[in-house]
């Protein structure tokens, strides 16, 4: 009868560090929502028109009491920037972290797999030459332009991957010669672009929070809100797949069809969020690492967290775009990574076990 | 053989025949500060920007072309309109050979080598670069001298000593001052005005190329058109926010400025984005539709309830006067739409077309300017 109870008590053991852990990991969760929020309030409060605390609150929630001013410049200036930060940091997370599950490669990002450079130079063609893939509203030509890019270089990045013999190894090494190939085309379009259009096309490139509008915004949130529960879907599966191909196999999961799914849907993502503010090159990257390092790999926790960290990143970057030199805004792009890079390499470093 | 060609290698060989005996050995300080010695007149001349014809053609209005062997193909790209009417006066120039620029590294030093050249004007923002690959060494070796001439980084100091350098240059020292003694008598008009009546300073929002971009706002600081604002009696709300020439202001910050008088910089950029929201003013434009562009340029956000709006003082001026010798004029129309009851005398277009009868070598073509003030 000892043989038994004692496997009752490991049992019992067991479940009850999941629970700490599974408690654990939701506190962290709700964490990363308060920071998130009191991060949102705080971009919505600052900017160079110095509005009291109460103004601020007026404006937001009756918004017909207070000065034509005072409203234009809370929900038509700040309030797209502040929140657009959020839709595109958790969508540009959230596709890296995903990319880096699928492909099983820490450095996998929208960046490494030409995905951003594909939208960049979809973007130059049209600040540099007014080329428009498709024809639509001059406003819309250098995001759709910079949307069809990108699905072009995801699609193609699929095609070649569903050739006999490609392994993960050689995805990621077609996505960095796309990159290489996005990246001279670009040069090339600069080097015979005007001054003004180069300049154009540089501040592009450095990504800016500042083309954020309601519609880019509502549809942003629109695409984020439609593949997160497809992705949730498959949790448990790229939770298995993170095991390799083989293991996962042996759980039933079909690695191949679950690639693509989840390559065409992050590739969406990150089309989008690059479309409307240019490219950020840092989010996709170390957002999901850091949700690793917090959170561990299982994705119920990880691909919520994902989104959370890149929202409260770039969140933060928006903040501090503004407060450097006030009156102007300083390219998120530029921002971020050196905003998040000391608190990186600080999980990074005091991080015990090795999280990949 | 082209006419072009012929002109050419004739000019070559009169360059060939009567250097010798007519040029002096003459030693210029160019707007770099280096000193130069070279032989003068020079007879072969590289345009290292190719809106230096601005200046040359000031001083030889009937063949401003006859020394170039070869320039920069900026101009019918960034200026179209007066390329247009260059062309139409000289047709020959389209068979001058190009460059690309110094400053991005496409500057085939071979070629101009192959041109013989006796002087290369270089833009001073292209000298950086220039001395990076060390191309001002290999020329010299050539015994090509490089002579950096400046209208944009800093229009107002650099104009006028670039022109005497080109003056001294190209042996048209009386045609540099004559043009000179204009330029400050003009400048004069309105500083001497503003010095005296030392007026309210009414802020000022350089909406620089607006409506090329859907981005908000592109501006100018303390520089260039900034420099303008504040010599035409105005304040420049960007000031003391961006540090340099160029910059962006976050668009909170025009609301929050809430500026008296707005002024968009604009061209026709129709090459590079068509049907953009630009104002297309410049020589010889459609007032109808650069009045309609402008007036949709106030209804971007940045634009809700400032007083510009309002009152109507909401301009736009053609954009090239932030490079080109003829920043006085622009000047002029700047401190008439600020100080109105001030210069109740002063005539830009006047001014405007004086410059292109007495110097320039094509005929003056209204259209640099437009307000929602005007009637």
């Amino acid at each position: 009868m000892t043989t038994d109870s004692t496997a009752m008590n490991s049992v019992s053991h067991g479940r009850a560090f999941y629970r700490t852990q599974v408690f654990r990991r939701q506190m962290i969760l709700a964490a990363l929502v308060i920071a998130l929020f009191l991060s949102l309030c705080i971009d919505l409060a600052l900017g160079p028109a110095r509005y009291s605390l109460g103004e601020v609150v007026a404006a937001l929630f009756t918004p017909e009491a207070v000065s034509q001013q005072a409203r234009v410049i809370l929900w038509e200036i700040r309030m797209p920037v502040a929140l657009m930060a959020l839709v595109v940091g958790a969508s540009l997370s959230v596709a890296g972290a995903q990319m880096q599950t699928i492909l099983s490669n820490p450095l996998a990002s929208p960046f490494t797999l030409g995905i951003s450079a594909g939208a960049s130079f979809g973007a130059a063609l049209g600040l540099a030459f007014g080329v428009a893939i498709i024809p639509a509203a001059i406003e819309y030509v250098v995001p759709i332009n910079a949307f069809l890019m990108a699905m072009v270089t995801a699609f193609l990045i699929h095609a070649l991957s569903l050739k006999r013999g490609v392994t993960v190894e050689t995805i990621v090494l077609l996505g960095i010669a796309m990159v290489f190939i996005f990246n001279s085309l670009m040069a090339l379009i600069q080097f015979f672009a005007s001054q003004q259009a180069v300049a154009a096309v540089v501040f592009w490139t450095m990504g800016s929070l500042t083309k954020a509008t309601w519609p880019k915004f509502w549809i942003a949130l629109g695409v984020l809100a439609a593949v997160m529960p497809l992705l949730a879907r498959h949790g448990w599966a790229l939770t298995a797949m993170r095991l390799g191909d083989a293991k996962a196999e042996s759980m039933g999961v079909n690695p191949r069809a679950l690639r693509l799914e989840v390559l065409v849907l992050v590739s969406l993502l990150a089309a989008i969020a690059v479309a409307f503010v240019g490219t950020i090159g840092f989010i996709g990257l170390v957002g999901p690492h850091i949700a690793r390092i917090l959170l561990g790999e299982d994705q119920r926790f990880f691909l919520p967290g994902s989104a959370l960290c890149g929202a409260l990143i770039l969140s933060v970057g928006s903040v501090i775009s503004k407060i450097i030199i006030p009156g102007t805004i300083i390219p998120i792009g530029i921002i971020t990574s050196l905003v998040g890079i000391p608190f990186f390499l600080f999980l990074v470093l005091n991080h015990k076990k090795a999280s990949w | 053989m082209s006419s072009y060609a012929f002109r050419t290698l004739l000019s070559a060989l009169t360059a060939l025949t009567f250097t010798a005996a007519n040029a002096d050995s003459i030693t210029v300080t160019d707007v770099a500060g280096r000193q130069v010695s070279l032989d003068a007149p020079a007879e072969r001349v590289i345009l290292g920007e190719g809106r230096q014809i601005y200046l040359l053609g000031l001083l030889e209005p009937e063949t401003p072309f006859t020394h170039v062997v070869g320039w920069r193909e900026d101009f019918s790209q960034a200026d179209p309109d007066n390329y247009a009417r260059y062309l139409e006066r000289f047709p020959d120039i389209e068979a001058i050979p190009t460059f690309g620029g110094f400053k991005d590294g496409t500057f085939d030093v071979e070629q101009a080598a192959a041109l013989n050249p006796d002087v290369i004007l270089m833009n001073i923002e292209a000298k950086a670069a220039t001395e990076d690959a060390a191309y001002d060494d290999k020329l010299a070796e050539l015994d090509i001298p490089i002579v950096y001439v400046d209208f944009r980084e800093a229009p107002i100091a650099h104009t006028i000593p670039s022109m005497r350098i080109i003056g001294q240059l190209m042996g048209d020292e009386a045609a540099a001052e004559e043009f000179i003694a204009f330029a400050e008598e003009q400048m004069a008009r309105v500083t001497d005005v503003i010095e005296d009546a030392n007026p309210e300073r009414p802020s000022v929002f350089i909406d620089r190329a607006g409506g090329y971009s859907d981005e908000c706002c592109m501006s100018f600081g303390p520089g260039n058109f900034g420099e303008y604002v504040t010599l035409a009696g105005g304040s420049n709300i960007a000031e003391g926010i961006i540090p340099n020439s160029f910059g962006n202001l976050n668009p909170e910050q025009i609301i929050a400025a809430n500026p008296e008088h707005v002024v968009v910089t604009g061209g026709n950029w129709g090459a590079y984005v068509p049907g953009g929201a630009w104002v297309g003013v410049g020589p010889g434009a459609n007032m109808d539709h650069a009045r309609e562009k402008l007036e949709a340029l106030t209804e971007r956000t940045a634009m809700t309830g400032i007083e510009a709006v309002d009152t109507g003082n909401f301009h736009a001026i053609w954009h090239q006067f932030y490079n080109s010798p003829y920043y006085f004029v622009a000047v002029q129309q700047l401190t008439k739409w600020l100080h109105p009851k001030l210069f109740v005398d002063l005539d830009p277009e006047a001014t405007m077309r004086e410059l292109h009868d007495r110097f320039l070598p094509i005929d003056y073509a209204p259209g640099y300017w437009i307000s929602l003030n005007d009637d």
